[in-house]
């Protein structure tokens, strides 16, 4: 009892600390909702989600959860209060998730956001704001990656576009990636004897209005479809050395120090031609100039994909405690976050929250 | 010793083999009160008393200990929640009560062929209008998860109490998710089985509750 009391004191004290520090950097202190709308939630993120948020339904049967994570409620926060410029929040409470057991936990969080900037120094006064509480304990280490250049990396690939989609929409689904590169290196997802059959049929489609719909769609978007899949290449793509790039990909672990040269050479070794990489070096430049001697930084491109709203710049702090890595902090961009909440377009936004729980055990 | 508590199906072909197989095993169930009571007991046999049940109610009185025995679908025990398989384990499968749990949709989506395409296709949905592909399903739970195995994320399921088939022509879903046999029903309703998307091969089962695995009287159902 006597050790609990001490420790939500200590919680408390830490948290105003480290807010006056936020609000030092000119981010403004917001209440968020505790309750959201759970069809926000799978409209954005599919069903899997309620499988870890608590949800129930409210008198007239909508569905409501509690937040699972600070940064969708900020979000909300932004489009609720129709903003339309850049907008630097803080806030403090706590997260709630149900693990594999459907045991709920809480997560006591302290955060800043940055939505909606133009200034490309954003993710630089991010990390830096959620680093520097944290910038007096011993052997911290941080973690940094970009789920973006991802992206660069398969447009880059000679693949077909399905294939380049489904890479790039199921990277943070890290099983179900592994089972996809496996049929990406048997070129397996064609069924040449259904394709005859079906091009029969393909004529009496032809026909039709392409307006009427069937089951939801257009004959027309079937028909154009069906023709783009049956033209797309079909042996001569070659997924083995396409699956064994992405592989190499992942291994990239580096110093943020030498991570633009590494980056660098591996897709000149692999001739890939993106100048779009460029801009992600840039970044990467950036932050190392800004962090890259305060902190112990390692950029890894396998890092960042337990979260599906990451789109680029993701962080993680932590220290090592008999060999059990305890998270202390994490976060990243979320350009395309805002838009599948409701909000008109994409925007850039950056967020990151440092774990209390974890803080105060150290 | 107090006497078993059996659970047979209420109706339909479910019940009537149902029947036939305790009859091949020497016990005929035996309606003493009359043809509408759901009663019954068992040939010259007192330990046993038996109830007829919809065959999902007989799952859900295993795992709260009504019953102890019973015969009924094993797709209805795999849609519970995980708990359910704790206290109501399958004892033995029956060679009846056949059918797939399938994925299916309308024959001329001539582009999907497998989960795969399908996967790619609720993107393009999403992307064009806006909210995620509707699978109306009697299913949801199993739906679900085989769904995200396969890698479709981008659906929404839309619980459906009958007539499943219907869904995709009149705008309640795009597709289904629902149990054949044989499959005709869904190709009289211009629908068709995705090629991988068989999401649960069942049959008839005798449950028994965890309670009673080792009574012998299951040994006369063996």
């Amino acid at each position: 009892m006597k050790e609990g009391l001490e420790k939500k004191k200590l919680k408390e004290d830490l948290s105003k600390k480290i807010l006056s520090n936020f609000k030092k950097n000119k981010f403004n202190f917001t209440d968020l909702d505790l309750l959201i709308d759970t069809n926000l939630l799978t409209e954005r993120s599919g069903e899997q989600f309620k499988k870890f948020t608590l949800t129930y339904k409210d008198l007239f049967g909508k569905e409501i959860s509690l937040r699972p994570d600070l940064t969708v409620s900020t979000a909300l926060k932004y489009i609720q209060e129709k903003k339309n410029k850049e907008e630097k929040y803080c806030y403090y409470g706590s997260a709630y998730r149900l693990d594999k057991e459907g045991d709920l936990k809480v997560f006591d969080q302290i955060g800043c956001e940055i939505i909606n900037s133009n200034n490309n120094k954003s993710e630089n006064i991010l990390i830096n704001s959620i680093l520097e509480p944290l910038s007096k304990i011993k052997n911290l280490e941080v973690i940094l990656g970009d789920v973006g250049l991802f992206k660069i990396l398969v447009e880059s690939l000679e693949l077909p576009a399905r294939w380049k989609l489904r890479l790039v929409k199921n990277f943070s689904r890290e099983e179900y990636f592994e089972d996809m590169l496996k049929r990406l290196e048997t070129n397996y997802d064609l069924d040449q004897k259904a394709i005859k059959l079906d091009t029969k049929r393909l004529q009496d489609l032809e026909k039709l209005d392409q307006n009427v719909m069937i089951g939801g769609r257009t004959v027309f978007d079937i028909v154009k479809r069906f023709n783009k899949k049956i033209k797309d290449p079909r042996d001569n793509y070659k997924g083995k050395k396409n699956v064994k790039i992405i592989r190499d990909f992942f291994n990239i672990n580096t110093s943020i120090q030498k991570a633009e040269s590494v980056i660098s050479s591996f897709f000149s070794k692999n001739k890939l031609n993106n100048l779009s990489i460029n801009n992600y070096l840039k970044k990467i430049s950036r932050i190392n100039k800004e962090i890259g001697k305060k902190y112990s930084i390692n950029f890894k491109t396998n890092f960042g994909r337990n979260t599906d709203y990451y789109t680029g710049t993701v962080f993680l702090a932590f220290v090592t405690k008999n060999s059990k890595i305890i998270e202390l902090a994490r976060g990243g961009e979320y350009n395309g976050l805002l838009r599948t909440l409701g909000y008109k377009k994409d925007i850039s936004a950056i967020g990151g929250a440092i774990n209390l729980n974890e803080l105060i055990n150290l | 010793m107090s006497k078993i508590k059996i659970g047979l199906p209420s109706k339909g072909r479910l019940k009537d083999e149902s029947l036939a197989f305790l009859k091949s095993k020497n016990l005929e169930v035996v309606n003493s009160f009359g043809e509408r009571n759901y009663f019954f007991n068992i040939k010259n046999d007192n330990e046993i008393d038996g109830i007829f049940l919809h065959a999902r109610e007989i799952i859900e009185r295993i795992n709260d200990g009504t019953l102890d025995i019973g015969i009924s679908g094993l797709d209805l025990l795999k849609e519970l929640p995980d708990v359910y398989s704790e206290n109501v384990k399958i004892f033995k499968k029956l060679s009846f009560g056949y059918a797939d749990l399938v994925v299916a949709i309308p024959k001329d989506w001539l582009d999907v062929q497998n989960m795969a395409d399908l996967e790619e296709v609720s993107f393009e949905f999403r992307e064009k209008y806006g909210r995620r592909m509707r699978v109306a399903t009697k299913y949801p739970n199993l739906t679900e998860s085989f769904f995200l195995s396969k890698g479709v994320s981008q659906f929404r399921v839309v619980p459906s109490l009958g007539a499943t088939e219907s869904y995709p022509f009149t705008g309640s879903s795009e597709l289904i998710t629902d149990i054949t046999s044989t499959g005709s029903t869904l190709k009289a309703n211009n629908l068709r089985i995705v090629n991988d998307g068989t999401i649960l091969k069942s049959s008839a089962c005798i449950f028994v509750s965890k309670k009673i695995e080792k009574n012998k009287f299951l040994n006369r159902l063996k």
